[in-house]
């Protein structure tokens, strides 16, 4: 009898811990906090992608993410910045993809396109909006008012948020605890 | 949505009065504080919305319908085991919560049976404490006894944990009692470590067998969730637009616009509508049972749009285990393109229908699932082999009046010699014993072994009591009974005997919902012929009351029972198939008994020992099998490892055991 084995899938999950190892790789060129952070955010992610548990896999990628701040802080280089923040968000994507299908599929089953889809749209979007980002800055290098800085800052919350609100009044109902580990 | 509209304004006003200020058209005297407060401002929102994503993530669960429904072993938790051994001695107060009391009457109840001692005498036996070698046990039952003395560090820790103290005696007792009930010499048993006292089994899960119980056909739509799965990726944005700003740090800026980039990608896809069709084929639909079974599912996508993301798993049918492969895929689908599943599953006796196949559709991010099932009518249909038996069914030798195989212990016509008589008028030729003529004139008769057909009727118990194994994945007591009923059936017709078929079970009123047909209670009348086996086998293997899967509820079986009585002919023999679990599957033995026909029980085993409720029930099991021989009804024996042949050709052999 063959049960289902409920961990995360392989694919995702190997794709996710070579996005973290770019992200730490890249945050350490600029900084040494960046890369203590980071490797401890990096040994985090990979316990929770080995046990598919959701909070390592958070902690362990808001951790590397600290560090690629960090290191974009210190160090000199925008680019690399922005890969490792795309590293990042992959690696937190895809470890919550992996740890998703793994509790749906169980790890025998055929996910290899599934994941292959994932790995490509995720990637894809962090590369547009890091290429939007990145010609804007280019665009846009010199001396800007400070109170244009402000009122940018402004209104990407106001907009984040007011993307976001439309979750709270959906009114979707469901235990939100019953379906974690 | 106003709030939300009221955001978007302040987002717009912002966006186009930061604008503004570049371009040289405003200019607003902000300094650097305002850039800090803003700032700060950001980062407790971060926090704030980071604290809520813990917990919010959705998903909706698979089952596991790969596994079979799981089946208890008998004593599934001590007051029940108690209640049992109670009721063998006329207590009817089951679940009781006084396991002293309830212990005191199985002591009474082994040591009247199994050791022949009156009522008085075991009563006195328990309370000197004579009844066991093991003093603890003793002294928990009897207050007139002491407990043996121990060591201080033993006395301490009983003072300290009263409960494991309390558990360990009741081990002790239940090992002591079941040591009687199975007759060993308790010197072999020591040795054995004791049963636990509760199961603790981690392997056990609470999934459910079935996607769903639903009949349809054609794809309903369960319902839609957000997976809350991007939930804190706009926040971490922010938080780093805020320090990136504070610092005036461009790199880490551009971080958080990557990061509200995802945040956008997360609002911007409904989940797909799933339109998919699914064909199932497999390679048997009538295996024999233990057969494998191929089964393919092709699952296509009918719509012209791509579907980015499919999970799937089939509905195997709760009575059959996945063997080989699994039966779930996760997949991207083009427009009318088509994915196959395979998986092997191994045949279990009974008719078994696919559930419909649980679909769950994503987005493209991810962020909301949609839940659909799709259903498509495939059964599988596992008839029992009628094999015949090689060693003859252990019937009651009773007299009918057709000529057939059942050898009676009447003188007469036969081809078994009995005994030679004096010669009498009119006695036929064929039957004078020639030999004694030519050697002394006399004139002598042999008699024969009179043989005569039986009517027998196989009567089942597939009430919800029989529904046991020793361990969740093993046979039940039921399909193996089906098993050996088929088998006997055939030995029997094969002899010239008439049989006929009746269950005591789940009937119409109680048929589980959603079952696809409900039945009258299972009765095919005694009778012969080619015809007669193949209406037993269909019925073996279609009735539902001879389901792989246990019923929901109880049966009044009172009913059932009367109307049986009333259809069964005199001279009717019973071979009564139950596991003789409780104390139901024992009255009914007996009542038929006392209305004059002749029953044997033929009893799979379903008992276990690996705790001590489960040694309990082994030894209610026994008394009960004990009382059924004390009023003449022979009991078969039938162990977990054993196969019919063995038992039958065992009991021709003499042991009943």
């Amino acid at each position: 009898m063959s049960d289902v084995t409920r961990r995360p899938t392989s694919v995702s999950r190997t794709v996710a811990f070579g996005g973290a190892m770019v992200a730490v790789l890249a945050a350490t060129v600029g900084s040494i906090y960046g890369f203590g952070i980071g490797v401890v955010g990096l040994a985090v992610l990979a316990l929770g992608l080995a046990r598919g548990n959701r909070d390592a896999i958070d902690v362990g990628s808001l951790a590397i993410f600290a560090g690629v701040v960090a290191g974009g802080l210190q160090g000199e280089s925008v680019e690399l910045t922005v890969l490792a923040t795309i590293g990042t968000v992959l690696a937190w994507d895809l470890g919550h993809d992996a740890t998703d299908l793994g509790e749906q599929l169980g790890r025998e089953a055929e996910t290899a396109r599934l994941e292959a889809v994932h790995v490509l749209s995720s990637l894809l979007i962090g590369l547009v909006a890091a290429t939007l980002g990145y010609g804007v800055y280019v665009f846009a290098a010199g001396g800007q008012p400070i109170a244009a800085v402000v009122l940018f800052v402004l209104a990407g919350a106001a907009l984040v948020v007011a993307l976001g609100s439309g979750r709270d009044s959906g009114g979707w109902t469901g235990n939100a605890n019953s379906r974690r580990r | 949505m106003s709030v939300r509209t009221g955001w978007l304004a302040l987002g717009l006003l912002s966006f186009f009065g930061g604008v503004a200020v570049l371009s040289g058209a405003v200019g607003l005297g902000v300094g650097r504080g305002a850039l800090v407060a803003v700032a700060c401002g950001l980062l407790i929102g971060a926090i704030a919305t980071l604290s809520r994503r813990r917990g919010s993530r959705e998903q909706t669960g698979t089952p596991d319908p790969e596994r079979t429904y799981r089946v208890p072993a008998p004593g599934s938790s001590l007051a029940d085991a108690i209640g049992q051994l109670r009721e063998t001695q006329g207590v009817y107060t089951a679940h009781s919560r006084r396991f002293v009391d309830g212990l005191r009457t199985g002591v009474v109840a082994v040591l009247t049976r199994f050791e022949g001692r009156s009522a008085e005498e075991a009563q006195g036996r328990l309370e000197a404490g004579e009844w066991t070698d093991d003093r603890r046990a003793a002294a928990l039952l009897s207050k007139s006894v002491d407990p043996p003395s121990s060591s201080l560090r033993r006395r301490l820790s009983a003072a300290v944990n009263r409960e494991t103290t309390f558990r360990n005696g009741i081990r002790r007792a239940g090992a002591s009692i079941a040591r009687i009930g199975y007759g060993d010499g308790s010197a072999a048993s020591d040795s054995n470590p004791l049963p636990k006292y509760e199961e603790t089994d981690s392997t056990r899960t609470d999934r459910d067998p079935r996607t769903t119980s639903k009949r349809l056909r054609g794809t309903e739509h369960a319902r839609e969730r957000a997976t809350e799965y991007w939930t804190g990726v706009g926040a971490v944005a922010l938080f780093a637009v805020g320090i990136g700003a504070l610092a005036e740090s461009p790199a880490v800026v551009l971080a958080g616009v990557v990061g509200v980039g995802y945040a956008g990608f997360a609002r911007a896809f409904d989940p797909p509508v799933p339109k998919i069709t699914l064909d199932r084929a497999v390679s048997n639909e009538s295996p024999e049972p233990g057969d494998e079974v191929d089964v393919t599912l092709t699952v296509t996508n009918e719509t012209d749009r791509l579907l980015p993301d499919l999970r799937l798993v089939d509905g195997v049918p709760p009575g059959l285990t996945v063997t080989d492969g699994t039966a779930r895929i996760g997949t991207a689908l083009r427009p009318n393109e088509s994915v196959a599943l395979e998986y092997t599953v191994t045949a279990r006796r009974g008719t078994h229908e696919f559930d419909p196949a649980l679909v769950l559709t994503r987005d493209p991010s991810r962020s909301s699932e949609r839940q659909v099932y799709v259903g498509e009518d495939t059964s599988i249909v596992s008839a029992p082999v009628l094999r015949p038996i090689a060693a003859p069914v252990p019937l009651r030798a009773t007299a009918a009046s057709f000529a057939g195989r059942l050898q009676t212990t009447d003188g007469g016509t036969g081809t078994a010699f009995h005994s030679v008589r004096e010669y009498r008028r009119n006695d036929p030729l064929n039957r004078i014993d020639w030999n004694r003529h030519a050697r002394t004139g006399e004139l002598a008769t042999l008699e024969f072994h009179e043989e005569r057909a039986a009517r027998v009727v196989l009567l089942l118990d597939t009430r919800i009591d029989a529904y046991l194994a020793p361990s969740p994945d093993d046979r039940h007591a039921v399909d193996r009974s089906v098993a050996a009923a088929g088998r006997t059936a055939a030995t029997l017709l094969e002899n010239g005997d008439t049989v006929g078929l009746a269950a005591i079970g789940p009937g119409r009123s109680t048929a589980e919902e959603g079952a696809s047909s409900k039945q009258e209670p299972c009765w095919l009348a005694p009778a012969a012929g080619r015809h007669h086996r193949v209406e037993f086998e269909r019925l073996l293997a279609t009735h539902s009351q001879f389901s792989a899967v246990a019923p929901k509820r109880g049966t009044q079986w009172f009913g059932q029972l009367r109307t049986l009585r009333r259809r069964f002919s005199a001279e009717t023999q019973i071979l009564f198939f139950s596991p003789l679990c409780d104390a139901g599957s024992l009255e009914i033995a007996q009542k038929l008994e006392a209305r004059g026909y002749p029953v044997t029980v033929v009893s799979p085993d379903p008992t276990t020992d690996r705790t001590t409720a489960q040694q309990l029930a082994g030894v209610a099991r026994r008394i009960r099998q004990f009382d059924l021989q004390r009023a003449g009804i022979p009991v078969v024996d039938w162990e977990a490892g054993e196969s019919i042949d063995d038992v039958f050709a065992r009991v021709d052999a003499g042991d009943m055991r």
